[in-house]
């Protein structure tokens, strides 16, 4: 305790906790950049409201994190004595199990190109994940209603193919571009236009640009969460949904960067961060009974580390492990 | 809880009052479909043969969740003597009918939750859902045969119920 600005320190317990919470962040993939978390804003990390741009993805099961480095001894002499050591090879794994579902929380599952479901053209052909779409709304950028991330203003003509409670994908249409694509996260990675069918719409197949529709005004859509990739920008079109589809299969891998946080309570913390994740597994689902027949269905992620240089010292790194003692413990 | 606990029994009143629209009772000069909250009522009227009785017990909390996930135990009793023109001697027949009677309303599973307390009702975003019947043995006193299940309801505690 403090009492007069000095502080009584106790033995260091070691954390306790109860859960563990997961933060994601876009990698710039075109770049490979991806977002850092700062080990010095550890300390007034507010599990509830993460700083941007990190998404907060609720509480996860089964945490398990594996270190692939091996350490060989280099040894010499008869008898064969080990003399030093080398780190061999380094690497490291990180799995768990998603509590929530959501767009990003499948993505991540999935592992590969993660698709919405859009409306459908009346007539159109069936399709695995999603036929022909209609016709995508063109976004008004200088009307009485100013365009935000929560609101998207559109001619009234357009309003009347949306309700309350819609969810809709906000992105460019696809016009012969390669490479990655997708407004504020790299969603996929075109080859060339043929392998998608040059369809206009693929940009908001796969887009992680999408929200629900909390309102239907005269002149806009009110969105019920601010859209990922942030202000739309000029160009943007929206387009009604009614589901998210991942598939077994894909060539696209996701890449994110992640950060797990175990708040102790002695008021300490552990944050994992992996700057660069890839995932290392299909689509796959984890049970929990409730009362049988009741089950919980959770969403499985396994993901390989890749390496960041830290710029400190110049060495390759795949997690930085920060701990936040609690007040009053000896360090 | 409250919002839980009142849209469990609408929703298992508005099914009984369809599986067997006879199964009535009259309280307070009403005619009602034959199922009642014990602490919505007197506890005169919890006396009533033949009429479903919704008794709230055991409740947990499971926080470590995106919303809080309430589950509360209803224990549904129900009693019978039998009608006075048989002499009792059907009583086994129509505990069976109310057992069979449960076992339907609560069959829907699940049902949206909303808050009685407005006037009109007000929808709220979650939906609470329950587990399968658990019967009891049947007890006998005298002519008199009952029964208790016991239902675990599940809800999500919305911000909006705070």
């Amino acid at each position: 305790m403090s009492t007069s600005g000095t502080v009584s320190a106790i033995a260091s317990t070691g954390p306790m906790t109860r859960r563990v919470r997961v933060y994601f962040a876009p990698v710039n993939r075109t770049n490979e950049i991806p977002t850092i978390f700062d080990a010095s804003l550890a300390a007034n990390f507010q599990t509830s409201n993460p700083p941007s741009p990190w998404l907060d993805l609720g509480w996860i099961d089964n945490f398990v994190r594996k270190s692939d480095g091996t350490v060989s001894a280099v040894s010499s002499g008869v008898p064969s004595l080990a003399q030093y050591q080398v780190r061999q090879a380094s690497g490291a794994t990180v799995s768990f199990s998603f509590e929530q579902w959501s767009k990003l929380t499948m993505a991540l599952s999935g592992g590969a190109e993660h698709m919405n479901v859009l409306v459908p053209t009346p007539g159109a052909a069936a399709n695995g994940s999603g036929g022909a779409a209609g016709t995508a709304q063109a976004i008004v950028f200088n009307g009485a209603t100013s365009t935000s991330a929560t609101v998207l203003a559109l001619s009234a003509a357009d309003l009347a193919s949306y309700t309350a409670g819609s969810v809709v994908t906000v992105d460019v249409d696809y016009a012969g571009q390669t490479g990655f694509v997708g407004a504020g996260v790299s969603a996929a990675y075109i080859k060339s236009a043929s392998s998608v069918a040059n369809d206009p719409d693929y940009i908001r197949r796969v887009s992680f640009n999408v929200a629900r529709v909390q309102q239907v005004t005269a002149q806009a859509l009110v969105l019920a969460q601010p859209l990922l990739a942030g202000v739309p920008v000029t160009g943007m079109k929206v387009q009604p949904l009614t589901g998210f589809v991942d598939r077994e299969g894909g060539s696209f891998l996701q890449e994110w960067s992640a950060l797990f946080v175990m708040s102790g309570e002695q008021g300490d913390a552990v944050f994992f961060h992996y700057p660069r994740l890839q995932s290392m597994a299909g689509p796959a689902e984890l049970t929990s009974t409730l009362q049988k027949p009741i089950e919980r269905v959770m969403l499985s992620a396994a993901f390989r580390a890749l390496p960041v240089i830290d710029v400190v010292d110049g060495q390759s790194v795949f997690c930085f492990r920060t701990y936040v003692p609690g007040p009053f413990t000896t360090v | 809880m409250e919002n839980t606990r009142n849209s469990f029994y609408l929703a298992a009143r508005n099914a009984l009052s369809v599986i067997n629209p006879l199964r009535v009772f009259v309280l307070r000069g009403v005619q009602r479909p034959g199922i009642m909250v014990e602490e919505n009522e007197s506890t005169v009227a919890i006396g009533v043969p033949d009429v479903f009785v919704l008794r709230w017990t055991a409740l947990s909390i499971d926080e470590e969740h995106a919303l809080p996930l309430a589950q509360q135990v209803c224990e549904i009793h129900y009693w019978t003597e039998g009608t006075s023109t048989s002499g009792g001697m059907d009583r086994g027949r129509l505990l069976a009918a109310m057992d069979e009677e449960l076992t339907q309303f609560l069959t829907a599973r699940n049902a949206a939750k909303q808050n009685y307390a407005a006037s009109p009702p007000t929808a709220l975003a979650t939906r609470l859902f329950w587990s399968a019947a658990s019967f009891g043995p049947i007890m006998t006193s005298k002519n008199r045969l009952s029964r208790v299940a016991k239902v675990t309801v599940y809800s999500y505690e919305e911000a909006a119920e705070a």
